[in-house]
């Protein structure tokens, strides 16, 4: 009988499939990874052992016995504890306060002070070697580095004694030297019975200090390895979910006279660290690397919306400087972003008022009057270039699939006609008709001269769409694949940094 | 709801459907509201729901319908946006002008280019203190409340002074074409230049777009604080328009005149199905609002509730209604 | 290192330390210009008449300064103010044997119409910016039928006590620090640091398996309960109910001045209106300011009108001021 199992976990957010029948099974003191691509549903899988996220089926055992967790409160009840990948940490509390928050030693009411920072002290403690100078426990967290924070979200899940102890990409912002430290405290804690389930992108860590580790691809488990055992290739063949085979590729022909376009030399931003690239008309570029490396802020760089600190982008040999979208769009540069209805949709407008806003101004009369003729004809002409599936101009746009929401995204930019269009992974969950329609007016504005930035989360797109492929790791430009070079393998083993050395 | 709406519709009863259509158009719904509420009041004073009193209802109800022309804007562009201050700048206004027309018909144009030019300066401070300062909405109105308050004090003395001229009066009370009083008229011109606005031009559109998604705004090229800072100043213009017609109404001023407008003009704009979350709803339905409102207060009054009551009332209802409409996310995912 | 510095510095704002030193500085320079003024401003009676109206807005700031903290916001405080300082008036009838029952009365209704507003917050998931300001109208209309018309008569021991001083301290100043001493309580509970937290970072409390829902009802109820001292406090200032006592001037707003004089003394004081910075010591002094630039107004012979335009100015410049040093993305 294992100590933790969990089976048959579904989860859907709205239309997308997070989770569909994972299954996960471990004991005490083991250190066990959790590895799949990106949205494989491990973060997911993560925060509904945690009780952050209410599954819509699931079993889950503890000890043999079946459990429900209503939420955090319950699921630290029974032992289990989390750091995740967005910090749970309140900024303006000091640090101290902060991994003791919710589980503060008290008397009558009143937080025992001295006893809170007695405990607090023996957990951080732990840690020391992952701060520099002396221990910050009255510092507040948002005056710490980031992978301080990171070390004191630890410490916190770790100050609740827990018997299952959840890191959900704990070590993306620690250095080496933290990392060291990390790893010795969770050693220590395996010894002592604890059992750790381990999620990182670094997939040599994962071999360094798991035991076993479970696969998950597309919300289900496929299997789980004992990495003395494994390799890296196999892991990520299971990753995959295929051996690596030839692919049908779907890239455009280079049109006979390219320049380029878009020049980008030395680009630093707060995520970003010295990327330099250049596109050329017809061409699209593509954009790899895991799960934020800094590919949204590349683009977000790009397009306006992100502070670059230094570097030049240099936009038809004329130098330009995105300070906000507004001067990005005057410049003809679109962007379709990547969270589809946070950052690009009018949900509740209507189709033709979300396909015709970022161009409006233009067929404008003076004083700014429409003429509603016109906007159907501009708003038409994008339905029939992206073979948009709809009913009226006029219904909400949200009445609409995923895919043809995104049609209409891409098709607001289209009617601005941009020189440069910057791709934010968007065919993320919408369905595969959609995503070859988009792929084939991708090809189409190509040919007609646009270039592309295509940031996509799923390798195999790059590989059908991209003669060049950036990799991003950790906000570097790490590896550019070029021709044959770019295959699945090739881009998930640059992404996943073997051949790096990391940090 | 995507689900629900994307798939073909099982048949289903007409209840059902009217049901469903229903919910989609609030309006609808305070028009419907608005119709049981003269009903009812006809029941208990008969002639309630008579030719002439349905005239006066709507008279008293143009004002109001007015000032909220304005709040429709504001709360449509989202953000949490609300102009608690119009009322105050209705005041101020009519104030202003009452001051500067003191019942000479041939001043009745540059008395309302000042106080609609005063107004305009409050509502582009309103914008730029929160849209540049970020400053609450409600936050920002509610101070800009004690300012103006001061603005008239000093202005007046304490003691406003003037009255309309007779030609204000003859166009907001006048019986013109058809016999109907010229208020309502002014107020049908009102209601078709929002509804061209709102409808018909880009602005509008990008208001609509503002309150749906500020980030999806701003990422599609949209100058987010400049349409900000229109909106306010709009507001307040229209607010000080409300305010000149009520002059001609009132004919003399006082120093709270419209004040009471604060909360109504919101209330109207939530009862004609515009969302307190932004992007959705239109004037056409802050009109029927304001309907239903005055016929609230005219009802409330046939049954002799005072004053205190009716604020109770009031409350309440906004309290449902904000309920049904505006509830905000579950921390469970 | 460097980095470091800037960081903390940073930081330092943002918890409202920068702050601090403009609340003790603005201080301060009030009392200064107020001393200057009125050459009799150290006298005890002056003292004394200054500390009696200081206690009102007082309580009423730090009943916000609660609310705020937890991340919400109070709009309904002035009324619900009102509201229980007209019940209880109503109930002394000038008796100073029913005493105790009215100040149970104050505090009671205080708290419960805070608990109202915390439900509907926190159960219903209204907006607590407008779902306070229906609110205070359904507080405004209970308050005009409890009393319609100013009157009521306080114990004259009430307001004698009041005004009294003891060992050359005056009672009002007392008041004053025993409402800290309540803060600090608070703020010492486990409760206290679930506010901040809350306020903080809701996800993140909630995520610590804080009681996200029991912790906003719970600010709401303080709040209320303060706002009841706010009430005896009018009550014990002026010697009788007015149900348009701190009512915006001119308007029927019941208790529209006190709501927005709290939410400027907050600001004022550094906790910032966001939630989970700061705390009330700085919103008492915020209060004072406000008292004493008022004083100041008053004694440099500026008319009402300027009064308020001046009144409504700081707390527009005040508000201003707390924007002014956070650094944000360009898309809005």
């Amino acid at each position: 009988m294992p100590f933790l199992e969990m089976r048959d976990v579904h989860k859907r957010f709205g239309g997308v499939v997070a989770l569909d029948g994972a299954s996960l099974s471990a004991e005490p003191g083991e250190l066990h990874a959790l590895l799949g691509a990106n949205g494989s549903g491990k973060s997911t899988l993560n925060k509904t052992l945690t009780g952050v996220v209410a599954a819509d089926r699931a079993e889950v055992l503890l000890d043999g016995q079946p459990v429900t967790l209503r939420g955090p409160r319950e699921a630290q009840a029974r032992g289990i504890s989390a750091v995740y990948q967005e910090l749970s940490l309140v900024p303006d509390l000091s640090v101290e306060d902060n991994v003791a928050l919710g589980v503060e030693p008290a008397r009558f009411g009143f937080v025992d002070r001295r006893e809170q920072r007695r405990t607090v002290r023996g957990v951080v403690e732990r840690f020391g070697s992952a701060f520099e100078g002396r221990l910050p426990l009255d510092t507040p967290v948002a005056g710490l580095p980031p992978g301080e924070q990171q070390i004191v979200e630890i410490c916190k899940a770790v100050a609740r004694d827990p018997r299952i102890l959840v890191l959900d990409e704990a070590t993306a912002s620690l250095h080496e030297a933290q990392v060291r430290a990390l790893f010795e405290a969770l050693r220590d804690l395996k010894d002592r019975g604890v059992l750790v389930i381990f999620t990182s992108h670094r997939l040599e860590e994962v071999f360094e200090l798991c035991d076993r580790a479970t696969v998950l691809r597309s919300g289900a488990t496929v299997g789980t390895v004992e990495l003395a055992a494994a390799d890296q290739a196999e892991v990520v063949r299971m990753m995959l979910g295929r051996s690596i085979d030839r692919i049908e590729r779907d890239r455009t022909e280079a049109p006979e006279a390219r320049r380029v376009v878009l020049e980008v030399r030395g680009l630093i931003t707060d995520r970003l660290r010295d990327v330099s690239f250049t596109v050329e008309t017809g061409e699209v570029l593509g954009v790899a690397g895991l799960q934020g490396q800094g590919q949204d802020e590349l683009l977000e760089a790009l397009f306006g919306a992100a502070r670059i600190s230094s570097g030049e982008v240099r936009l038809d040999g004329k130098p330009i400087h995105p300070r906000s979208p507004r001067q990005a769009v005057r410049e003809r540069i679109a962007l379709i972003p990547g969270e589809r209805a946070r950052e690009g949709l009018f949900s509740r407008r209507p189709i033709l008022e979300n396909l015709t806003l970022a161009s409006v101004g233009r067929r404008a009369l003076p004083g700014g009057l429409l003429r509603g003729a016109r906007e159907r004809r501009a708003a038409g002409d994008a339905v029939r270039r992206l073979q948009i599936k709809l009913g009226r101009l006029l219904d909400p746009v949200l009445t609409l699939s995923g895919g043809n929401q995104q049609k209409v995204v891409v098709g607001r930019w289209l009617l601005t006609e941009p020189r440069v269009i910057l791709m934010d992974d968007p065919t993320k969950g919408i369905d595969v008709g959609a995503k070859e329609e988009l792929y084939s007016s991708m090809r189409r504005l190509a040919d007609e001269g646009v270039a592309i930035v295509f940031h996509s989360s799923e390798n195999l797109e790059l590989v059908r769409l991209c003669g060049r492929v950036l990799v991003l790791f950790e906000g570097r430009v790490v590896q550019v694949l070029e021709g044959d070079q770019v295959t699945e393998d090739r881009l998930l083993e640059a992404s996943v940094g073997v051949d790096q050395v990391p940090g | 709801m995507t689900d629900e709406a994307a798939a073909p519709s099982a048949p289903s009863s007409p209840v059902r459907t009217a049901g469903r259509w229903l919910a989609d158009h609030p309006a609808a719904v305070a028009g419907i509201i608005a119709v049981a509420m003269f009903a009812a009041g006809e029941l208990l004073r008969p002639g309630f729901a008579g030719y002439g009193q349905i005239l006066n209802v709507l008279r008293v109800a143009a004002f109001l319908g007015i000032v909220a022309a304005g709040q429709t804007l504001v709360i449509l562009s989202g953000g949490e946006g609300v102009d608690l201050s119009v009322g105050k700048v209705a005041t101020l206004s009519a104030i202003i002008a009452a001051r500067t027309i003191d019942g000479g018909n041939d001043l009745m144009l540059p008395g309302l280019a000042l106080a609609l030019g005063a107004c305009a300066l409050i509502g582009l401070i309103n914008g730029l203190g929160i849209a540049f300062l970020r400053i609450p909405p409600l936050v920002m109105t509610l101070g800009m409340i004690a300012v103006v308050q001061g603005v008239i004090l000093i202005y007046t003395g304490g003691q406003p002074a003037g009255r309309a001229a007779p030609l204000m009066t003859d166009l907001v009370s006048g019986r013109t074409v058809f016999r109907i009083p010229g208020i309502l008229w002014i107020w049908a011109v009102v209601a078709v230049g929002m509804v061209v606005l709102l409808r018909r031009t880009a602005f509008g559109w990008r208001v609509h777009a503002l309150g749906t998604n500020r980030l999806a705004s701003g990422l599609s090229g949209i100058n987010v604080r400049r349409n900000v800072v229109a909106v306010y100043t709009l507001s307040s213009v229209l607010a000080g328009l409300g305010g000149f017609l009520l002059l001609g109404y009132t004919k003399t001023v006082f120093l709270n005149l419209a004040d009471g407008y604060m909360l109504p003009s919101v209330a109207a704009v939530v009862i004609g199905g515009t969302t307190l979350a932004g992007g959705v709803g239109g004037y056409p339905g802050t009109v029927v609002g304001a309907i239903v409102l005055t016929v609230l207060e005219s009802l409330l009054r046939t049954m002799q509730l005072d004053e205190a009551a009716r604020q109770i009332v009031n409350g309440i209802v906004l309290i449902l209604l904000l309920s049904a409409y505006g509830r905000q996310a579950r921390l469970r995912q | 290192m460097i980095d470091r510095a800037v960081r903390s510095l940073t930081v330092g704002m943002r918890r409202g330390l920068v702050p601090g030193l403009t609340v003790t500085t603005l201080l301060l320079i009030t009392v200064a210009v107020n001393a200057l003024l009125a050459p009799n401003f150290f006298s005890s009676y002056s003292v004394i008449s200054n500390f009696s109206s200081f206690v009102p807005l007082v309580a009423a700031s730090i009943a916000q300064t609660i609310v705020v903290l937890g991340g919400g916001i109070d709009l309904s405080l002035g009324a619900l103010i009102t509201l229980s300082s007209v019940m209880s008036v109503v109930l002394m009838e000038g008796d100073p044997g029913r005493l105790p029952l009215a100040v149970a009365v104050a505090i009671g209704v205080g708290a419960a119409g805070g608990l109202l507003n915390g439900l509907i917050v926190a159960f219903l998931r209204l907006q607590p910016i407008v779902a306070t300001f229906a609110m205070s109208f359904v507080f405004a209309g209970i308050t005009l039928k409890v009393l319609p018309q100013p009157g009521g008569q306080v114990p004259a021991v009430m307001t004698t006590t009041y005004r009294d001083s003891v060992i050359g301290i005056p009672v009002a100043a007392l008041v004053i620090a025993g409402l800290y001493g309540l803060w600090w309580v608070v703020k010492r509970s486990t409760l206290g640091r679930h506010l901040y937290a809350v306020g903080g970072d809701e996800r993140a409390a909630y995520a610590s398996g804080v009681r996200v829902n029991q912790v906003r009802v719970m600010s709401y109820v303080l709040g209320g309960t303060f706002g009841g001292v706010a009430a005896l406090a009018i009550l014990a200032n002026t010697g009788s109910g007015d149900p348009y006592v701190g009512a915006a001037v001119g308007t029927a707003l019941i208790g529209g001045q006190t709501t927005l004089a709290s939410i400027a003394a907050v600001v004022i004081g550094g906790t910032a209106l966001r939630g989970g910075v700061g705390g009330a010591g700085g919103s008492i002094g915020g209060a004072v300011i406000l008292a004493l630039v008022s004083n100041i107004v008053f004694f440099a012979g500026i008319s009402g009108g300027y009064r308020q335009l001046i009144n409504g100015a700081i707390v527009i410049a005040a508000l201003a001021l707390t924007a002014v040093p956070a650094f944000r993305r360009s898309p809005a």
